[in-house]
């Protein structure tokens, strides 16, 4: 029994990551036809402002939760007006993989400018909560119990703003019709503006959560990215609900298959799992073809 | 009467076009206040374009368009909407994963007063009733003519100085056009300034002050509905028939 | 230049030829001339590399810039076809040479398996399915550590692990040339890389070549005119996996190593940055944008620890400002150039 404890404690954990990392992918992709390449290199940014805040500046650790959303925030308004704004500008059918291969260079630029800055060597991490809990025959540290419920808080807050509020409503009507959100009176700009400073704070939070169970290294959020990509695709890119459901199902499918099987073989099964569900449904599982939804 | 010799909405001079040449050569016509000028002409002779162009999303290359007699040619689409130029745009465009309500309520996002909206929503619910029926229901699960009244509903929701409504008839089946019709014919009985456009001068004219004829690009004639419906010639010539 | 062939008449097909073919004479001059006029070996060494990213890149715009498949797998298709070459060489004994030729066949069999997985999927989902991909065969390369062989003390993965393969054989210059070898491998890595250009040349010429790209430019309308979108699309993954596999085997053979930091994303974000700079969908493009960015590496080598950061922001820089590229931007030139020469004549 203890290993379905186990298998329940790090797939929830991992898929309350995986859910923060997917959302952020998917607001961004859902509202503009985006694939953010640097939302990895961004969740190290959010681990490292943490550690400068709480560590350098000696601030509480909560304030180091805000600086590292703020500086996402920063990081993704600034990515949208340098590169966002002018590859949409020139348009064409060309955006969806110029605005890929530029943000793939963002990322290598901002995961250098990390090495650079703090160097190479692994940091601790100033975010931690100590102890465990005896769960039947299982063991569950504080720090997981922590991070899932902050991953929740925070996907309550994102689904209180983008469902309920003028901004939200802003948001998803650009995504659905652009057009008819611009001859409503919405700065359509200033919504993608918006989306980029959102996800990018939601990276930077789901950066400090991860780097508390991993480690600070310039590419930690390369291989979260990944999976959240492949969460992202298995829900259909741009629907949200769909993303978190998929985060913390393949986390519980990951956590499973790497206690059965080995660590190696979590990512490969499920991989194989994706491609199959690709092959079923190419537009993912909850995605339609041409509707953007969110 | 000083006031209605500013006209709500002036077009002066207009070209424009898409990324090939000229759609629209030099027009020129006025929207007085309060009144419902109406734009008819063979499908693809530009009369979207005029409307697109006046609203900012097809850009302008010459003229001049003046809202209570300010220029707002230069302005983005989003501000023009703004300005008090509400478009119901051809087909709908309605946000379809949105529920009825929140497709209203987008039509007042220039509107920052929380009982100004309200009040308009009573109004559009008062004028529609089908909508506050479905008002949670998804706007991309209704039928044609419902979405076709979210539509109207929307842009009366600006609460704009201006309408313009795109072909409310295109795709409905007759009986739904007379309902639109007659939802048309309520706010020019409320006085409204309305800037319509329509393939069948026939279906229109009894709602029209104004008619202009529109054709490649160009308007060929202009006055009041009754004498084109006259003019058998120009019907034939023009709306083949 | 030659990309705008297919839109225009026979005879500006023929004088898109005549161009390529005196760019291509130059290039081959130079290229020939090179090893005689340098004296540095290092540099010689520099060039084969630039010939390996060449080789990559030309293929890479094939699949992308051509036929509009955005494929992150291109470097574990270069990797299958090195490792193919070291496995094959040292596990079974083969020759070198049919190491390679069966390097270049297993990543063109590798390929088309990602193909078939891709194919029902559009933009950013094979751009991502095949970057899973390649991270997956990484991953599992890198966490071998079941052992295969035992060479004296030291344990041997069967996929060479973290370390990789190395000392399964070269092309035999050494023995040949001695003190020359490099220049020996050089023209064998040359004559390889020119089989690829001239391979790409034929190919984008050919009808194949005008299907991939009626499929990047108009898929409904190219499937609409009875082209083959699975059949299209697969061949186009066979063919530039077999060149990219073969520039792996040479890549092996004449490093006598290869190890999974070919998989990295520094170095595909190269080869990207190589053809985004040099112009995609420009048959130059992926060669310009090779001597440009290598003499630009060369040029940052004292700047050394900014040199990925650079190469990060220069990629964006490119993809925002000149979204053509070089080669591109410079065709766009010369056509406003003739096109207003043109104008006077039709007046008259």
């Amino acid at each position: 029994m203890d290993v379905t404890i186990a298998i329940l404690v790090t797939g929830l954990t991992n898929g309350a990551l995986y859910a923060l990392a997917t959302l952020g992918l998917s607001l961004v992709w859902g509202s503009m036809g985006m694939l953010n390449m640097a939302h990895g290199s961004m969740l190290a940014l959010g681990g490292y402002m943490v550690f400068t805040v709480a560590v350098s500046l000696g601030l509480p650790v909560w304030a180091g939760f805000i600086g590292a959303a703020a500086a996402g925030a920063v990081f993704g308004g600034l990515l949208y007006l340098g590169v966002v704004r002018p590859l949409l500008k020139a348009g064409g059918p060309g955006f969806e993989t110029s605005v890929m291969i530029a943000t793939v260079g963002i990322a290598i630029g901002l995961e250098n400018a990390l090495l650079l800055v703090y160097g190479g060597r692994p940091l601790p991490q100033p975010f931690a909560v100590p102890g465990s809990v005896q769960l039947g025959a299982g063991v569950m540290p504080w720090l997981n119990a922590v991070i899932v419920i902050v991953a929740f808080v925070v996907m309550a807050v994102m689904g209180y703003l983008i469902a309920k509020t003028k901004m939200g409503r802003a948001i998803r009507a650009t995504a659905q019709n652009r057009d008819a959100a611009l001859l409503m009176g919405v700065p359509v700009e200033r919504t993608y503006l918006q989306v980029l400073g959102l996800a990018g704070a939601l990276a930077g939070i789901c950066g400090v959560l991860l780097s508390s169970i991993t480690q600070l290294s310039p590419t930690l959020g390369a291989d979260p990215m990944l999976k959240a990509f492949i969460m992202c695709v298995v829900a259909g890119l741009g629907n949200l609900p769909g993303a978190v459901i998929a985060a913390f199902g393949l986390a519980l499918i990951e956590a499973a298959v790497q206690f059965a099987l080995g660590a190696r073989w979590g990512f490969p099964v499920l991989l194989m799992l994706v491609i199959a569900i690709l092959i079923w449904r190419p537009n993912g599982l909850f995605g339609r073809a041409q509707i953007r939804r969110m | 009467m000083a006031e209605h010799k500013t006209p709500a909405l002036a077009v002066d001079g207009l070209s424009a076009g898409y990324d090939g040449p000229d759609v629209l050569h030099g027009i020129s016509l006025t929207v007085p206040k309060g009144q419902i000028v109406t734009v008819v002409g063979p499908n693809g002779h530009g009369k979207s374009t005029l409307l697109r162009t006046i609203s900012g999303l097809t850009r302008l290359r010459q003229g001049r368009i003046l809202a209570e007699g300010r220029e707002i040619q230069k302005l983005r689409p989003h501000q023009v909407a703004a300005a008090g130029i509400a478009h119901v745009p051809q087909g709908d465009l309605l946000f379809p994963e949105m529920t009825v309500y929140e497709n209203l309520l987008m039509g007042a996002y220039t509107t920052p007063v929380a009982e100004t909206v309200e009040k308009r929503l009573d109004f559009v619910y008062g004028l529609l009733p089908r909508l506050k029926e479905r008002h949670g229901q998804i706007a991309s699960s209704l039928s044609g003519g419902e979405r076709r009244m979210v539509g109207i509903g929307r842009g009366l929701m600006a609460g704009g100085d201006v309408m313009m409504i795109d072909e409310p008839s295109l795709g409905l089946a007759p009986l739904v056009i007379e309902q639109i019709y007659e939802v048309i014919g309520q706010l020019r009985a409320e006085g409204r300034t309305i800037l319509l456009v329509e393939e069948n001068p026939a279906r229109v004219a009894h709602l029209s002050d104004v008619m202009h004829l529109l054709d490649d690009g160009r308007i060929v004639w202009s006055g009041a509905p009754q004498d084109l419906l006259e003019r058998e010639e120009l019907l034939s010539t023009y709306l083949g028939g | 230049m030659s990309d705008t062939s297919s839109r225009l008449p026979v005879s500006a097909g023929r004088s898109a030829l005549r161009g390529d073919l005196a760019i291509g004479v130059v290039f081959l001059v130079c290229a020939i001339a090179a090893p005689f006029v340098i004296e540095s070996k290092y540099l010689i060494g520099q060039l084969i590399v630039g010939l390996f990213w060449a080789g990559i890149a030309v293929q890479w715009n094939l699949l992308f810039g051509y036929a509009g498949i955005f494929s992150l797998a291109q470097m574990a298709v270069f990797a299958v076809g090195g490792y193919g070459t070291a496995m094959l060489a040292t596990y079974l004994g083969f020759n070198i040479w049919l190491a390679i030729f069966c390097g270049a066949v297993l990543a063109t069999l590798f390929s088309m398996l990602v193909g078939l997985a891709c194919l029902r999927l559009q933009g950013v989902y094979v751009a991502l399915l095949t970057f899973a991909i390649s991270s997956v065969v990484y991953l599992l390369i890198v966490t071998d550590t079941a052992c295969f062989q035992m060479i004296g003390t030291t344990c041997r993965q069967f996929t060479g692990g973290a370390s990789g393969f190395s000392r399964f054989g070269d092309f035999g210059m050494r023995q040949l040339l001695r003190g020359d070898w490099v220049r020996g491998n050089y023209g064998i890595v040359l004559a390889g890389f020119l089989l690829t250009l001239i391979s790409s040349w034929v190919i984008i010429h050919s009808p194949m070549g005008l299907a991939f790209k009626a499929l990047r430019d108009n898929q409904s309308y190219a499937i609409a005119r009875g082209i083959n979108r699975f059949h299209t699309q697969l061949l186009v993954f066979g063919i530039s996996a077999f060149f990219t596999g073969l520039t792996g085997g040479l890549y092996a053979a004449h490093f006598q190593a290869i190890g999974p930091s070919v998989f990295s994303m520094s170095t595909l974000l190269f080869i990207m940055a190589i053809a985004v700079v040099g112009g995609t969908g420009t048959f130059w493009g992926p060669v310009l944008g090779t001597i440009v960015l290598m003499v630009a590496d060369e040029l940052m080598r004292d700047a050394g620890q900014f040199r990925t950061l650079g190469l990060g922001l220069l990629i964006a820089v490119f993809v925002v400002l000149l979204p053509r590229g070089i080669v591109g931007r410079l065709s766009d030139f010369l056509t406003t150039i003739r096109a207003r020469r043109a104008a006077p004549q039709q007046g008259d």
